[in-house]
């Protein structure tokens, strides 16, 4: 073109049509065909098969054909003692690992007092490690520390003159074993979100502190914890939103004879009811499912809600 | 801390707040050192048993430092048809599944970025829900059993590939990118693809590393996937190994070694030999994600 065209500015919304819009994204699209393919695949095909927690299913019959109960499964399950085990010791679970809470704030606070950089670092990356290991490895270095035979501990006790102790199959502390186990996998990870919030204050409010006498101690109770206090509020509310769900793996591998009325739980019995022993029991399973992620799903939006209106960023 | 400020620097001249400063810091770090040995003592111990002689493990002597090392425990394992069959396992889950996983995530995170992108909204809300609500373990698996997955490793691949959080994060990232250099490659005739390919991710290589390691990490620790999905029990992968041979009392079947290679090794030493095993690929890749933490990527993600 030999004249160059006159700017014109076209102020008017939707030049062009729909169809051109999609059209002129077209490779955008396909870069995303992947991802969506095996979202539709894996997470919303499945949500079909929840049509079986309301009819008797029948697998020669298939889903559509199996004949219609309304919320039989559902009763059955609310008048179930097991139901009630099962919720008494997923809480259980839940709040015993409330208690730790505070952990990883702790051992950012602890952190974030260190000079030497290199130590801290070193400190850091240590405290990390374990959240990247599989429950697996978790659990077996559990066994290699307390078996009744070979574990550690009981060689100690014994070298010292004690009794040795069936630590695994005990039911009094077995929770207590598993609080443990959550809080060494997960305390050092768990610390990072804090220490980010703890970088974030104001150093010129510690100077006027130092500047008006107070302590160490003093800063750290009126300066840090205030402003990390929004942090906690946060990561306390995510948590209350998990608290019907506990670590399936990690009970899974926890679990024997001796210990299973307190590590029955509604992934395992799903497991074994519904996935081990075939068919039979499909529908019951899928109404157990149903219900926790129902509740689940719930919880997340009502502590979604509660971190919004308090004017922090909810995850929704 | 290289530089003083004033308040500091008139801190210092009180020898005795210098003092009281010191040993607060030692008392800080004794306690950091404190929870920071019990996550290594138990992998040391765990790998000097599996380095012990039988002899010296049997005697019943326990010492942080072998008198007499041996490598038999690894080579027992090692060489055993079951651990071979794990590790093809999980050597396919890990191998196949981790460019699947960072290649569809990245793909619909940078579809996602683009706020002009007709349906975006809506996507992004799809994508949001399956953070929210899942079908549990059943409906899954009846899924998995019509599409005709079951016993095979795409079952342990495929359904964690694609993660709304790993989208979200990814998402924002090529959100952040400078729009000049995208804009400008347009202008000069580069099309979605290429500019995808030879622009935004050689940008991202920091975020992808990262998340390359966080499939990694992810599909060489699975287990939960493998138990429900795969019912061969040839084809199970080595979290399953490790926890049949820690779980059981008589590992010789597990470890389908020579008979008369049985009782050789202590059993305790064979299940510590195969922790160590298990756990080396995680640990000889933790330095390199280790690096990323402190920067942007981790912080921002949780910020979300």
């Amino acid at each position: 073109m030999a004249q160059a065209k006159p700017v014109v500015y076209d102020l008017r919304p939707h030049r062009r049509s729909l169809a051109q819009r999609i059209w002129a994204y077209k490779w955008t699209y396909l870069l995303g065909v992947p991802g969506m393919t095996l979202m539709i695949l894996f997470n919303y095909l499945p949500m079909g098969s929840l049509l079986m927690a309301f009819e008797d299913y029948d697998p020669w019959r298939g889903l559509f054909a199996s004949p219609f109960v309304g919320f039989k499964h559902f009763v059955r399950l609310f008048g179930d003692d097991k139901f009630y085990q099962m919720l008494g010791n997923t809480l259980t679970i839940s709040l015993l690992s409330l208690l730790t809470f505070p952990a990883p704030i702790i051992l950012a606070l602890l952190l974030n007092e260190v000079r030497s950089s290199a130590f801290k670092k070193t400190i850091q990356t240590t405290v990390y490690l374990p959240h990247f290991l599989s429950w697996t490895i978790v659990v077996s270095l559990t066994f290699f520390l307390l078996s009744s035979e070979q574990g550690l501990v009981n060689k100690i006790i014994i070298a010292a003159g004690g009794e040795k102790r069936s630590f695994l199959f005990d039911k009094s502390i077995i929770y207590f074993i598993i609080v443990v186990q959550s809080v060494w996998k997960g305390v050092g990870w768990g610390s990072i979100v804090y220490l980010a919030a703890i970088a974030g204050i104001d150093q010129g409010l510690y100077e006027a502190a130092k500047i008006d006498g107070a302590s160490k101690f003093q800063s750290i109770i009126h300066i840090t914890f205030p402003c990390i206090l929004p942090t906690v509020a946060v990561m306390l509310i995510l948590k209350m939103g998990s608290i019907i769900s506990v670590d399936f793996e990690q009970v899974l591998l926890m679990t024997n004879a001796l210990v299973k009325e307190k590590l029955d739980v509604f992934e395992v019995y799903i497991y074994e009811n519904g996935v081990k022993s075939g068919s039979t029991q499909f529908s019951y399973t899928t109404a157990i499912g149903m219900f926790k992620s129902v509740i689940s799903t719930m919880l997340v939006l009502i502590t979604n809600r509660i971190v919004s209106s308090n004017g922090m960023k909810g995850i929704i | 801390m290289s530089v003083l400020n004033p308040v500091q620097k008139r801190d210092a001249r009180h020898l005795g707040m210098r003092a009281s400063e010191n040993i607060y810091q030692s008392i800080v770090c004794f306690i950091l050192a404190l929870i920071a040995a019990t996550m290594v003592l138990p992998f040391l111990y765990v790998i000097v048993i599996s380095f012990t002689d039988s002899s010296v493990y049997e005697s019943g002597t326990f010492y942080m430092w072998p008198k007499k090392w041996s490598v038999e425990a690894y080579s027992l394992i090692l060489r055993g048809q079951g651990f071979l069959n794990a590790l093809k396992a999980t050597a396919f889950i890990t191998f196949v599944g981790t460019p699947i996983n960072v290649c569809a995530n990245a793909g619909l995170a940078y579809m996602l970025s683009k706020d002009a992108l007709p349906g975006r909204k809506m996507i992004n809300r799809l994508v949001m829900f399956t953070m929210l609500f899942g079908a549990g373990m059943i409906p899954n698996f009846i899924n998995m059993r019509n599409l005709g997955l079951i016993n095979s490793w795409f079952a342990n691949i495929l359904p964690s590939a694609c993660g709304a959080w790993t989208v979200m994060v990814m998402k924002s990232f090529f959100s952040e990118l400078p729009r000049d250099i995208e804009e400008a490659a347009e202008i000069d005739g580069c099309g979605t693809i290429r500019m995808f390919v030879q622009i935004v991710l050689p940008l991202s290589l920091a975020m992808l590393a990262t998340f390359t390691l966080f499939a990694f990490v992810s599909y060489w620790n699975c287990y939960f996937s493998a138990i429900i999905y795969l019912t061969d029990s040839n084809k199970m992968p080595l979290q399953v190994y490790l926890s049949k041979i820690v779980l059981s009392t008589d590992i010789s079947e597990v470890v389908d070694m020579d008979n008369d290679l049985k009782n050789k090794v202590p059993q305790e030493v064979m299940r510590m030999a195969c922790l160590v095993v298990v756990v080396l690929p995680i640990l000889c890749i933790y330095p390199f994600m280790q690096k990323y933490f402190a920067k942007g990527v981790m912080v921002g993600a949780v910020k979300g």
